[in-house]
């Protein structure tokens, strides 16, 4: 009989460090379901108005079909937000993924300009924050809020240091790529799937609304 | 940028990596330990798909839901809709007090009282019904029960048959052609999708609101990008199915059944037709069919949905080779229109026409519900409520006091049945006459007929006890509820069960506040899309706040304090062991059962072709078999069929009366016949045919068809209060082409008048030419969007459910006695004052209330609510 996994995951070695934490996310596979973003919220409590972890819905520029980009941190391997931060507060974790000291943030905002994804906002203490891969979470050996709920497995989290782990091969196999490369900051999410129009789309997207387009959640 | 230019051009330290472990940084508060958490699984009640889950409670609050891995259906996953039990549960305007209204009804003016006033008073009344000899003045209405049989428990033993529902407004024009192929056990189709190729969809939309949704999503989704399969959708609009889709076809509302036809067309054409399948399981000859199908060529059905009739020529082949690794799927696209139930039958006849059926990858049926030992299910074990329960009702039939108390024409109708319908009878609010194929197989009802039938009469009403019910909002012609429910002359007595003051409970007596799913006991068992049968439980994760209790709580008590016998259905004192006993013959112990929250069998042999699995010689020693017909029955009565008899063995067959797959069925007609509809008439037909919507083939330059639509992170009406769900769909902007758009003058966010128009056709109040109502919103274009269609979502404008509800950070009544959010600690610092999209704050506000304005339209025969062929106006404001 298959073991009770939740029980399973506090045990030794559930959550081994990753030599370099990532994900990747397939846009062949996602549904636009929004549980990412919907999970994230509840994992982090996170105040309305501002988001870890965002789902946009872009009109394909030919064609008649709606295409979804899920946007979080990237976690960049060179990271504009860590060399903005002027009181030391952004550091980088031991698996790669870019963190936010609450003690050492000031709350000035340079990470919040510097960072070209729109991934980072000054929460409702002033603080800034964003998207940390659920370190509480991954420390016991839990997946990230938003890969854990995926219905269709779009986000996926694994190593991308080590050749063997399959997130890491899935990476290799599909030639997943970053959103806005030009950016150069050699992102730790990657995607399948994901075409050149959809950066400029991803600006504006489809608001639900479009007499809110400057408030509604995607653009924030 | 300027902030971070000085920063950037000096960089005042060094990347770290490696040097800042996590654990000396300082927490972000609210957190969870998951450390200290504890995982308890139970079952979602985020929608009608019931996915298991695990939640998370840490200090005595549930903090985090999860999939259930150990779930075979859901596989560990879940959906945007399953964390906002959270938010249900810790609403802070959530219910926790009885209340009692002391104003005029409607007044929104309530007082505290305890649940031994409330409860004495209400069962006090409840007696005085049942006593009166009318027990079926009280009525039970639900919008959505998952009690497995634990209400219905409730209203047997008081003796009422109106434990109504909302089947019809949901999917009964979808369920009518299921039943009558497959049989009543299969209501709900299981298709392979985890090991099909091809995949032909007829408006369905699994991809954000489907019953079983998330168990399809992801089978579709490995299937399609894991093993190249293809999904063809045809929709009126970009759902996100239809996005995601290898191939999107808009279509004109309610041509689908045109669509298929041509696709059936070409199959038979070509000769692509799986004949062995057809003539060994199918109840009627190929030649019949070939004939009907020939005048739907492909060229024809082009004309009727703008599918280019190259594209069918190509959809019909690709389907057909593929076969048995390839299957229709269809929903409310296709069945909620007045030639639904037809249309839906000629989708269902393709996969019979190529032998899917039962197949790996193909067209499949998996044993549901409560387990009974019924078709599909041998060898599992039994899952039934424990003894003693309440005996059967009576039905009314012909000379009994309640049938002669019936309107005199209905009486006629009904003594016009076939006795095996007249046994089925038990009033017009349960089984209405008109509709004789809402209670055929099963009691689906017709529940956006229940006022209007007790305001013309044809009902009396003494209690009305409604529950997780939302009609005042959310049926078709909303308002019309509310004004039955607003006439004390109709209604005497209305007391409502909820979770959330709501646009219905604001029109309530008296209010019982319940517990919500993660604080409640439920049974639980469904269709399984791995086709292996499980059962899971609901199990409480913590205790309710306040005053909410458990709806086996309450109407245990109300039973008690009713009593003349009632009692005795209702002996338990914990929950519990009311669970624990339903759940004895599983082959697991209680606590490992609430420890994994699900069991299986993982030996068991998947649902594969059950059609041709042998009937057990146990079932054979007093069986009889039809020479004719080879249809075994279970003794010489002949009144149950067990299996067929094929190349001389006995199978099983499918579970209907000739023990085939019934694309053949004369019920149509009979019921044609039963309610005076002319057998000529295309709803009549026992084969499958197409026929238009009444009135579309003469729409006129300025009409348009208005449809509506769910959004993946909304359920129905139910969900508008979820913080997080509404941050994200608040608003429900009129979708439509821009070229319409340009047409009519309009631009890209303009303001719009829709106007909306009776339904032709037999449908209830057809024809009349007064508008049903109208409502402005605002325009949103969007391509692929048929021109003809504007289309809007359904779930929004509220005007109750709190402030988010509301969309509103004006503060609900602070003297609202029903509430004490301080007291149950369920304060929430996002309520009121972050709901940014409220118009204090200078968001759009909430959306727009669209239900009062779409006609209420049952299909003829059958009673589903035809959502979608809402004829209409538009204008710029």
């Amino acid at each position: 009989m298959t073991e009770v996994p939740w029980e399973k995951i506090h045990q030794p070695g559930a959550g081994a460090p990753k030599k370099r934490a990532g994900m990747v996310v397939d846009l062949r596979r996602c549904i636009g379901c929004h549980a990412c973003s919907v999970s994230c919220k509840t994992e982090h409590e996170v105040a309305l108005g501002s988001f870890r972890t965002r789902v946009r819905y872009l009109e394909e520029p030919e064609g008649n079909q709606i295409r979804f980009l899920p946007l979080l941190c990237m976690q960049c391997e060179d990271a504009p937000c860590l060399d903005a931060c002027p009181t030391g507060a952004i550091a980088r974790h031991a698996d790669g993924h870019v963190d936010i000291d609450r003690d050492r943030c000031c709350g000035n905002k340079a990470c919040v300009a510097a960072c070209p994804y729109q991934a980072i906002f000054i929460d409702e203490g002033g603080l800034a924050d964003k998207c940390d891969f659920c370190t509480h979470r991954t420390e016991v050996g839990l997946d990230p809020a938003c890969a854990a709920a995926c219905p269709t497995d779009a986000i996926r989290y694994g190593d991308l240091g080590d050749a063997d782990d399959p997130v890491a091969q899935y990476v290799q196999k599909h030639a997943a790529t970053a959103f806005k490369p030009e950016a150069g900051t050699r992102p730790s999410v990657v995607y399948v799937g994901l075409e050149d129009w959809m950066t400029d789309a991803a600006r504006t997207g489809i608001q639900v609304s479009s007499d809110d387009d400057e408030i509604v959640y995607e653009t924030r | 940028m300027g902030l971070a230019s000085g920063a950037l051009a000096v960089p005042v330290f060094e990347r770290m990596r490696g040097d800042a472990p996590h654990a000396t940084f300082k927490l972000r508060s609210g957190r969870i330990d998951y450390t200290r958490a504890k995982a308890i699984p139970t079952v979602c009640f985020g929608c009608t798909t019931a996915c298991g889950v695990i939640g998370w409670v840490q200090d005595g609050r549930v903090r985090r839901i999860e999939g259930n891995p150990l779930e075979p259906n859901s596989r560990g996953k879940i959906c945007a809709k399953a964390n906002g039990m959270i938010a249900y549960t810790y609403y802070p305007e959530r219910l926790l007090y009885p209340l009692q209204r002391v104003g005029e009804r409607g007044s929104g003016q309530w007082k505290r009282i305890s649940w031994d006033v409330a409860l004495d008073e209400i069962a006090s009344r409840l007696r005085k019904v049942r006593e009166s000899g009318h027990p079926e003045r009280f009525i039970f209405h639900y919008g959505r029960d998952k009690t497995k049989g634990f209400s219905s428990r409730f209203t047997n033993a008081f003796g009422t048959p109106n434990r109504l529902n909302r089947r019809s407004i949901c999917s009964s024009n979808r369920r009518v052609p299921l039943m009558s192929f497959y049989g009543r056990e299969f209501e709900w189709e299981t298709q392979d999708f985890a090991n099909t190729k091809y995949i032909v969809n007829f408006g369905a939309n699994p991809m954000e609101a489907y019953q079983g949704g998330l168990f399809m999503m992801q089978r579709i989704q490995d299937a399609r990008v894991d093993h190249g399969a293809k999904m063809v959708t045809f929709e009126v609009r970009p759902s996100a199915t239809a996005s995601v889709s290898d191939e999107f076809h808009t279509v004109m509302p309610g041509s689908d059944g045109a669509v298929a036809a041509g696709i059936a067309h070409v199959i038979l054409r070509d000769g692509l037709e799986d004949e062995t399948f057809w003539n060994r399981w199918v109840n009627v000859p190929l030649d019949p069919i070939r004939e009907r199908f020939a005048q739907y060529t492909p060229e024809w059905a082009e004309a009727e949905s703008g599918v280019p009739a190259e594209a069918i020529e190509r959809i019909a082949k690709g389907f057909a080779a593929a076969a048995p690794y390839c299957t229709t799927m269809s929903n409310r696209g296709s069945a909620k229109h007045y030639n639904g139930v037809q249309a839906d039958r000629i989708i269902r006849m393709l996969d019979p026409l190529v032998g899917n059926v039962g197949k790996p990858g193909g067209f499949c049926l998996s044993s549901l519900r409560m387990w009974a030992g019924r078709y599909g299910q041998e060898g599992l074990p039994k899952i039934s409520q424990p003894q003693p329960r309440p005996p059967k009702l009576e039905p009314w039939l012909p000379g009994t006091p309640k049938f002669e108390s019936l309107p005199a024409e209905v009486q006629e109708r009904v003594k016009g049945f076939p006795e095996e319908w007249q046994k089925k009878y038990f009033g017009e609010l349960a089984t209405p006459s008109e509709y004789p194929l809402s209670w055929h197989w099963y009691n689906m009802r017709v529940g956006q007929l229940v006022q209007d039938y007790i305001k013309k009469g044809r009902a009396d009403v003494e209690v009305y006890m409604s529950y997780t019910y939302g009609a005042a909002y959310g049926y078709p012609e909303a308002k019309l509820v509310r004004e039955v429910f607003r006439d004390e002359s109709l209604i005497p007595f209305h007391v409502a069960i909820d979770i959330g003051y709501g646009e219905q409970t604001a029109l309530a007596d008296m209010i019982l506040p319940e517990a919500t799913s993660l604080e409640r006991w439920d049974a639980h068992s469904q269709n399984a899309y791995n086709l292996r049968p499980y059962t899971a439980i609901r199990q409480p994760l913590v205790d309710p706040p306040g005053e909410a209790r458990p709806l086996q709580i309450i109407l245990r008590d109300l039973a008690r304090r009713i009593g003349g016998g009632m009692e005795q259905y209702f002996d338990f004192e914990d929950v519990e062991d009311f669970y624990r006993e339903w759940y004895k013959d599983v082959p697991m112990s209680w606590e490992e059962l609430k420890r994994r929250g699900v069991w299986t069998d993982p030996d068991r042999p998947l649902d594969y072709e059950l059609y041709e699995r042998p009937v057990p010689e146990s079932e054979l020693a007093n069986s009889v078999t039809d020479r004719e017909t080879g249809i075994i029955y279970a003794d010489s009565s002949r009144k149950k069929a067990i299996g067929i008899m094929q190349d001389g063995k006995a199978v099983r067959g499918f579970d209907t009366p000739t023990r085939k797959v019934q694309v053949y069925d004369d019920i149509l007609q009979r019921a044609a016949r039963a309610v005076g509809i002319p057998e000529d008439d295309p709803l009549a037909d026992p084969l499958p045919i197409f026929h238009g919507i009444p009135g579309f083939d003469e729409l006129t330059d300025d009409q348009f068809i208005l449809t509506t639509f769910k959004w993946n992170v909304h359920t129905q009406g139910r969900s508008g209060h979820l913080k997080y769900q509404a941050e994200i769909v608040h608003t429900n902007p009129l979708f439509m082409h821009p070229d319409t758009g340009s047409q009519l003058g309009i631009e890209d966010g303009d303001e719009v008048e829709v106007t909306t128009f009776r339904p032709k056709g037999r449908t209830y109040r057809a024809g009349e030419t007064e508008p049903v109502g109208s409502f402005r919103n605002r325009v949103r274009f969007l391509r692929g969007i048929h021109r003809r269609v504007v289309t809007s979502s359904h779930h929004v404008g509220h005007w109750e459910h709190g402030a988010v509800g509301r969309s509103s950070t004006d503060k609900a009544d602070a003297d609202f006695p029903g509430t004490d959010a301080q007291a149950a600690g369920l304060e929430d610092a996002d309520i009121p004052n972050r709901i940014w999209w409220s118009k204090e704050r200078g968001g759009s506000g909430g959306g727009v209330h669209i239900n009062d304005a779409l006609p209420i339209n049952p299909a003829p025969l059958v009673g589903g609510q035809n959502w979608y062929d809402n004829v209409c106006r538009v204008r710029k404001v």
